[in-house]
């Protein structure tokens, strides 16, 4: 499903990336960890092509990453649902808006917004809370919001930048069972994390970081 | 439906902004409808001096019936005349003395006719009915017995100096307008878009096309180009009616069958089309140098 052939990326010059090469199976569940500045959101960033690379290959769902042109990124981008630390909310809208906000952009009908936007909502325990504001909710139900609408459009794969960094130790199990729930139905999880907590409660393949290289990998804690 | 829908909430969201914009455009517009205005005004001047245009030709005093006769052929041969009639001195001098003599004591005491006997010529109207008359005055200014042939010309081609000057001015006076219509609706239209990067940043993020990115800031901007233009051409067409209301009597009086001419149709889908693509470029502009950061990344 994903596919990093020796990839290298810098910004001014820094390496921020250094020959990463590893491959993600089909419906895995894979957390990338490593200390701050390793590399971790970078590395996601790459995967949806947020960010270019210098040298290598990136390969997701089939599509050579690096050769995409700006305006057929939004085929890859359909296939990735992305959750980050911060959750990315707009303000304006309440959270049923805000996970409708995901089915319009790739163009959905109005009865299918409607019916799966609260649908998502329900997914994630907040379908009667569906007219509060992103402000009005902790962040534990922010970041809920957040991958509901990642997942209201049915990815492939689903990429988190530290979603837990934010959230209280319980809070942050809650979310983890968020996403376990994804990948048992299939979705293939790459989630970037420092916490060892989530790492130990996770028990899946762990790539480690280290100043931009690959220190580690291991498969089952 | 939803484009329509962002669009007026991009609107909604900078409304003040819209409005100085919208504003703007309209001055700047209005002020090009003006020039347009005058120009159109004076060229329909310049046409009526044209359709008034009389060739008169001066005969000599001592010119004899073979001349005139040589004369009256050519004028029936050309089917360009529509007719002539012949002036002589004596018509001349009663026709001056009774437009004249009641305002000057020295022309009723003048004890000799000063005027020459002419031929007065009314030409068919035409498209190259000025050329017509330039290429006759100067095969009738030969003829014998002939002293001299006018028919205004150094006017009317001062006038067509003047005109073509115009249009030269108004062109870049057109261009420079548009070029500030473009600056500051590709400003707004910036300012749009930052306002709302939180949600173009999602859009390209979850998979929204460029289309459906982009295509409500070109109607915000094209909308701004519209709505300027209306707003200004309707400004055009009440100064239009003061004028006419207030002045139509005198100009009368200064040319029989004259009037105050609003812009033509054509020049009205001109600015109208001119004002939808300054919209569209400001928005394409403002788009591009946004767009761009994410495409360089």
């Amino acid at each position: 499903m994903i596919q990093l052939y020796n990839v290298y990326k810098s910004y001014n010059n820094t390496p921020a990336l250094v020959d990463v090469s590893f491959i993600i199976k089909k419906g895995a569940f894979v957390f990338v960890t490593g200390p701050s500045g390793a590399g971790k959101s970078t590395l996601l960033k790459l995967l949806y092509r947020w960010e270019s690379f210098d040298k290598g290959q990136v390969l997701v769902n089939g599509i050579n990453v690096g050769k995409l042109k700006f305006n057929k990124l939004w085929q890859l981008r359909r296939h990735i649902g992305v959750v980050f630390q911060d959750y990315k909310l707009l303000q304006a809208k309440t959270i049923l808006e805000n996970v409708a906000f995901a089915l319009e952009i790739v163009g959905a009908d109005k009865k299918t917004i409607r019916y799966k936007a609260w649908e998502a909502l329900k997914n994630v325990g907040l379908s009667h809370r569906k007219d509060a504001y992103p402000m009005e909710l902790s962040g534990g139900e922010q970041q809920r919001v957040a991958i509901a609408r990642a997942m209201v459009n049915n990815p492939k794969i689903l990429l988190a930048d530290e979603p837990t960094g934010n959230l209280d130790p319980e809070m942050a199990s809650e979310v983890l069972q968020l996403f376990e729930k994804a990948n048992i139905e299939g979705t293939t999880i790459v989630f970037a994390t420092h916490s060892e907590n989530i790492l130990h409660e996770g028990n899946h393949a762990v790539i480690t970081l280290k100043r931009g290289k690959i220190a580690d990998t291991r498969l089952v804690v | 439906m939803r484009i329509l829908k962002t669009t007026f909430t991009n609107i909604k969201t900078n409304k003040q902004l819209f409005f100085a914009s919208v504003g703007t455009i309209t001055i700047a517009l209005s002020i090009l409808g003006l020039f347009l205005f005058v120009y159109i005004n004076l060229n329909s001047v310049l046409s009526f001096w044209n359709n008034q245009v009389q060739l008169i030709v001066y005969l000599e005093d001592g010119i004899s019936e073979g001349p005139k006769k040589q004369l009256e052929n050519i004028f029936s041969t050309h089917t360009e005349i529509a007719s002539f009639d012949f002036v002589s001195r004596e018509r001349a001098w009663d026709n001056f003395q009774s437009m004249f003599s009641e305002k000057s004591t020295f022309i009723k005491g003048m004890g000799f006719n000063p005027l020459p006997a002419s031929y007065n010529l009314a030409i068919k109207e035409s498209s190259d009915r000025l050329a017509f008359i330039q290429n006759l005055a100067k095969k009738l200014s030969d003829h014998e017995g002939v002293e001299s042939v006018e028919y205004g010309e150094d006017w009317i081609n001062r006038f067509e100096t003047f005109m073509i000057l115009m249009r030269v001015f108004l062109f870049a006076l057109g261009a420079l307008l548009c070029l500030g219509a473009v600056f500051i609706i590709a400003n707004t239209v910036k300012l749009s878009v930052l306002s709302r990067k939180d949600e173009i940043d999602l859009m390209l993020l979850i998979g929204g096309t460029p289309g459906f990115i982009k295509i409500p800031f070109f109607l915000e901007g094209i909308f701004h180009g519209l709505l300027g233009a209306f707003v200004s051409l309707g400004l055009m067409k009440g100064i239009h009616l003061y004028l006419v209301n207030q002045f139509q009597g005198s100009l009368e009086s200064f040319g029989r069958g004259m009037e105050f001419q609003f812009i033509s149709p054509p020049f009205i889908g001109l600015i109208v089309l001119v004002s939808i693509f300054v919209g569209w470029l400001g928005s394409f502009l403002s788009l591009q140098q946004f767009l761009g950061v994410y495409k360089k990344t």
